[in-house]
């Protein structure tokens, strides 16, 4: 009698282990793990922070963040990505890293996550991935080394990217009978107009702090313009004729901008058009988000959205961050559950309706994000548009950007002339690129 | 063991564990520094991986117009911060050089800026100098007066400006500490003699503060070359490099260029640098004692 | 002494009321705007008329408080344990300089011994040195040089006990920033204690030791009573220092070991400069000097003159 109980009871938990083994959710295995992830202090990683809790509660698996200014977070990273063992199992990086991280091998090549059964989403659907995105800041190894091609991989997902946008006050155009501008002519004159129709308001509020702003701001103006840093042999040509326009397109701006812009980093870019201060914003799309904030914003309900100008083609932005895994990481398959949770249909909407960045055209389309943003609309369209060649990504770019943004602030507030600026930058580069190798094959 | 030998051990007993600190934490790293400054060295690497590059650091910094423009800040910044802080503090401890009632209050309230962490003050000053919602500007706005683009085109001035405002106080109290520790006897044998009070400060206090004004000065001196935090909150910097002082530009050569080499050479600039100021400053007290025991030892021959 | 109060004229008091203004004018007008919302902050509503809140507040001790506060979606600032950070590296950092400094002060000022000079002359020396000079190398010693491999005897039992991964190197360890504090402060301790103690009439010093005492007791019992006022001094510059640093804290801190000044630079983020918050934390941390400045001003005078009026 006993014998039979017990053998029933051992055969009924067997049969119950084997069940439940066979029913393991693709989570199970890494149920109470912590992972440890470093992110930026940027408003999509804010909308992230928010939906992370759902991640814990549909997976059991717990998420601790280290959030930083997105600067000193990529200092903070360097670090972690040279140690044996890292502190780190899913990063964000800045997409001017890519180059760094992989050259250097700190970053796990995606291919075998992905060729992983048991960690692999089949309802994954990577070709809704916004293939610009995923090109400019996932894929490394390609064709002049950032670009995509055949001899590349995939060694990042692009989460929290983003493309260029004008946002412009519909009350004050409509005020004066403003147009909207459509190239960079029409953009410019309506830049120093607009101090003049209305006093103490300036026209386009930009980026131009000493530095990586500065570089940003005149990159997003150098590719639609038709320039580039470098021609198709890493020849320096940011001083010809185009790079010169662009540069002086920014002294306009920033001339007939705010009072104090020429010290304005992103955020105070951002307030002055939230406060009221300025006409029109070109920049990141993240900042949609925040102008219907009544906490944040006093411009509510008064933007409208447009297209980056043209100036001799359409060539928004792309840029933003991308999530990887150190190849020092403890829990790297756990690491992958979340990035592919993330990017997945369902993670993209969450963060979408969280005030984030999506990564998905079908988040773009899809109707209740639209309802809720609807500028979405206008963005999708702008992606269509987003340049992926907008800046060279090689591990030497860190320092011709500091350079550059340095030299141009100079130009802005020392006056410097502009072409011999830029030749100098541009003579700068040349060493810089000699020196890492980029002229060996050039003769 | 017996009372002798432990006596002679004693002294070196007391000293050894301030002598393995600051060997290993400062004359260690120190040298490693220099040792590094011949090298071209990534934060990733040992310093034993790092390659040997020789003066090449050196002398590209020796070439570089970025780090002779942060020089020349840096010279400016202490130059002028060091030369505004001694005279408005010993200028105030003259003033208040009185005895009035509650002046011990007045000395509490002074210090608080001095005590204040450097990146808090970088933060007050940044909300004050902000162009639009500042204090400062929006005091110039009710005036009527045109608002001052204080972090952009004058930020060496506003830099300078909040760090007098922090580091005044220090001077101001050891110059009255040194002013209330004169002999009165030489004071009023001035008096006596029917000296105005210009000439009472001019001929009287001032000579006898000078040992405390001049060592006063050295150390202020020492400071304003240390001083990084705030403007790191201020402006980083910026706008181009009209604020990168040297300690904030190695602090960026190493974090954000990641060129330990380089730093390290700058850092040995900065140190050769320091150490030529310093020896200057006591070579020229040496010649003021020098001069003044000439001159005492012509008045003794005298009478 | 007889306090003679001379009445000044009317001037004098005005331009002591300015300093006073200009000194505080400043921590004031931080207090005030920690009390107010960044929306108020940023319209430039007058200072006296607005609605306080500690909402501000509420924001930077999240992680302390018993509740949660509404207007927070997530805890993201976490200022309790930065200032528990903060507090273990002050204290203890400033415990160990003056215990070390002291000694070494005493020895250099009683003792004649070999290397006494070379030892006075590097202790001046060092204090020219500023800390951004240190960074680079104490950076790259203290992540790469002075660690204990974590599968020797050591290392492994730290391990063991601790957790954590990779080599136990300094970085990021309390320990490595404390080491760095101790030695970047004992300088400037030792110079201000040996004021203090050529002050100590030697001839207490001969009584005890005719009465039997040992070196050590001598130390401990005669000189170290008589120098209080030099030891508190120096205790309030060592600790305001340590609670107060930036630089090499950020180089040599990681997650879990971040103090506040770190927390401060890092939170004035590029996209999202909220400066009610901001205000508030830089408060937080204002707390203890000010603190000290209230109640101990006079150590504070006593340490700032010693050495330069008396040396």
């Amino acid at each position: 009698m006993h014998t039979l109980l017990k053998s029933t009871a051992v055969g009924l938990t067997a049969a119950a282990v084997t069940a439940g083994a066979a029913l393991a959710g693709p989570y199970d295995a890494h149920k109470g793990t912590t992972l440890v992830v470093n992110f930026p202090a940027h408003p999509h990683y804010d909308a992230v922070m928010k939906i992370l809790p759902e991640f814990t509660k549909e997976t059991g698996i717990e998420v601790e963040v280290d959030q930083l200014p997105y600067l000193k977070m990529r200092e903070r990273q360097t670090l972690e990505l040279a140690q044996d063992e890292g502190d780190y199992d899913l990063i964000a990086y800045v997409v001017f890293s890519k180059a760094d991280y992989v050259y250097a091998d700190q970053l796990e090549n995606l291919a075998k996550y992905f060729m992983n059964p048991k960690l692999a989403n089949p309802a994954y659907d990577s070709a809704d991935l916004i293939d610009g995105y995923v090109y400019n800041i996932g894929f490394a190894g390609g064709d002049r080394g950032y670009l995509s091609g055949a001899t590349g991989s995939l060694f990042g997902m692009p989460y929290g990217s983003e493309t260029s946008v004008l946002g412009y006050r519909k009350d004050i155009f409509e005020k004066h009978g403003l147009e909207v501008p459509q190239n960079y002519d029409e953009l410019l004159a309506l830049a120093c107009q607009i101090p003049e129709l209305e006093p103490g308001m300036g026209g386009l509020a930009s980026r131009a702090a000493s530095g990586h702003h500065a570089a940003h701001a005149f990159l997003l103006h150098l590719n639609p313009l038709g320039g580039a840093i470098f021609d198709e042999s890493w020849e320096p040509v940011v001083n010809n004729a185009a790079g010169v326009k662009a540069a002086e397109a920014l002294k306009t701006i920033v001339d007939c901008g705010a009072e104090g812009s020429v010290n304005f980093g992103f955020g105070e870019a951002l307030g002055s058009f939230l406060n009221g201060d300025t006409a029109m914003f070109l920049d990141t799309t993240i900042v949609a988000g925040q102008v219907d904030n009544p906490d944040k914003s006093k411009v509510v309900g008064n933007v409208g959205w447009a297209l980056h100008p043209m100036g001799t083609k359409r060539a928004s932005q792309t840029g933003g961050f991308g999530i990887g895994i150190p190849a020092n990481a403890e829990n790297k398959d756990a690491a992958f559950l979340l990035m592919q949770w993330l990017t997945s249909k369902e993670g993209d909407k969450l963060v979408a309706m969280a005030g984030g960045n999506p990564s998905r055209f079908s988040t773009h389309a899809d109707a209740d994000v639209n309802a809720k943003f609807p500028h979405m609309a206008t963005f999708g369209e702008a992606l269509q548009y987003a340049d992926p060649d907008w800046r060279p990504i090689i591990p030497v770019w860190g320092k011709i950007n500091a350079d550059l943004g340095t030299t141009l602030s100079k130009v802005l507030t020392e006056d410097l002339d502009i072409q011999e600026a830029l030749d100098g930058v541009a003579a700068r580069a040349r060493t810089v690129m000699d020196e890492a190798g980029y002229y060996t094959w050039n003769e | 063991m017996s009372r002798a030998l432990a006596n002679r051990f004693t002294p070196y007993m007391f000293m050894a564990p301030a002598v393995v600190i600051m060997a290993m934490a400062l004359i260690y790293p120190l040298g490693y520094m220099i040792w590094g400054s011949f090298r071209a060295w990534n934060p990733s690497q040992s310093i034993g991986e790092a390659e040997f590059v020789g003066l090449k650091n050196y002398v590209t910094l020796w070439k570089d117009p970025n780090f002779h423009e942060s020089l020349g800040v840096t010279l400016k910044f202490a130059f002028f911060v060091v030369s505004f802080e001694m005279i408005i503090g010993v200028g105030l401890a003259l003033l208040l050089d009185r005895n009035i009632r509650g002046m011990s209050v007045l000395r509490t309230m002074f210090i608080l800026p001095m005590m204040i962490a450097p990146v808090v003050v970088g933060l007050m000053w940044r909300y004050m100098y902000h162009p639009t919602v500042g204090t400062f500007n929006r005091l110039l706005d009710d005036w009527g007066l045109p608002r001052i683009d204080w972090l952009g085109q004058h930020a060496l001035n506003s830099i300078i400006i909040a760090d007098i405002w922090q580091w005044t106080p220090f001077i101001f109290i050891l110059s009255l500490a040194a002013l209330q520790s004169l002999p009165s006897s030489a004071l009023e044998a001035a008096k006596i003699d029917g000296a105005t009070s210009w000439q009472q400060i001019i001929y009287i206090k001032i000579p006898l503060m000078m040992p405390v004004l001049i060592v006063t000065c050295l150390l202020r001196l020492i400071d304003a070359f240390k001083v990084l935090e705030v403007i790191l909150v201020m402006t980083q910097g910026g706008p181009g490099l009209s604020t990168e002082i040297l300690a904030l530009r190695i602090s960026r050569t190493a974090t954000e260029f990641r060129e330990l080499g380089v730093a390290a050479a700058m850092s040995n600039y900065l140190l050769l640098l320091l150490l030529a100021l310093t020896v200057g400053m006591f070579l020229f007290t040496r010649l003021q004692e020098v001069r003044a025991a000439r001159i005492r030892a012509a008045i003794d021959e005298d009478l | 002494m007889a306090e003679k109060y001379e009445k000044q004229n009317p001037a004098f008091y005005v331009l002591i009321a300015i300093l006073v203004f200009m000194s505080i004018g400043p921590v004031l007008l931080m207090l005030v705007n920690s009390f107010k919302l960044d929306v108020d902050i940023l319209s430039g509503t007058s200072g006296l008329l607005f609605l306080p809140t500690i909402q501000n507040y509420e924001t930077a001790l999240c992680d302390v408080l018993w509740y949660e506060p509404e207007h927070l979606d997530f805890c993201q600032l976490k200022f309790g344990g930065a200032f528990v950070n903060s507090l273990i590296i002050a204290l203890v950092s400033t415990a160990l300089t003056l215990v070390i400094g002291c000694m070494a002060a005493y020895a250099l000022v009683r003792f004649r011994f070999m290397g006494r000079d070379t030892v006075s002359l590097t202790t001046l020396m060092v204090r020219m040195v500023p800390p951004a000079v240190l960074l680079v190398p104490v950076f790259g010693l203290w992540n790469n040089e002075f660690c204990l491999d974590k599968n020797g005897l050591i290392g492994g039992l730290i391990r063991d006990t601790l957790g954590g991964r990779g080599d136990v190197c300094l970085a990021g360890t309390h320990s490595g920033i404390i080491l760095v504090y101790v030695a970047m402060n004992l300088p400037f301790v030792i110079w201000i204690l040996q004021s203090f103690i050529v002050q100590v009439p030697r001839s207490l010093e001969e009584a005890a030791r005719v009465d039997g005492a040992g070196p050590f007791q001598v130390f401990f019992k005669i000189v170290l009573p008589l120098i209080k006022p030099g030891l508190a001094a120096a205790a309030i510059f060592t600790f305001r220092i340590a609670w107060n640093e930036y630089l090499l804290a950020s180089a040599l801190s990681d997650r879990d070991t971040k103090t506040v000044p770190i927390l401060i630079v890092n939170n004035m983020s590029e996209f999202n400069v909220e400066w009610g918050v901001i205000m508030a934390t830089g408060m937080l941390l204002a707390i203890p000097p000010i603190i000290f400045t209230l109640f101990a001003s006079r150590q504070i005078i006593t340490g700032m003159t010693a050495g330069a009026v008396k040396g």
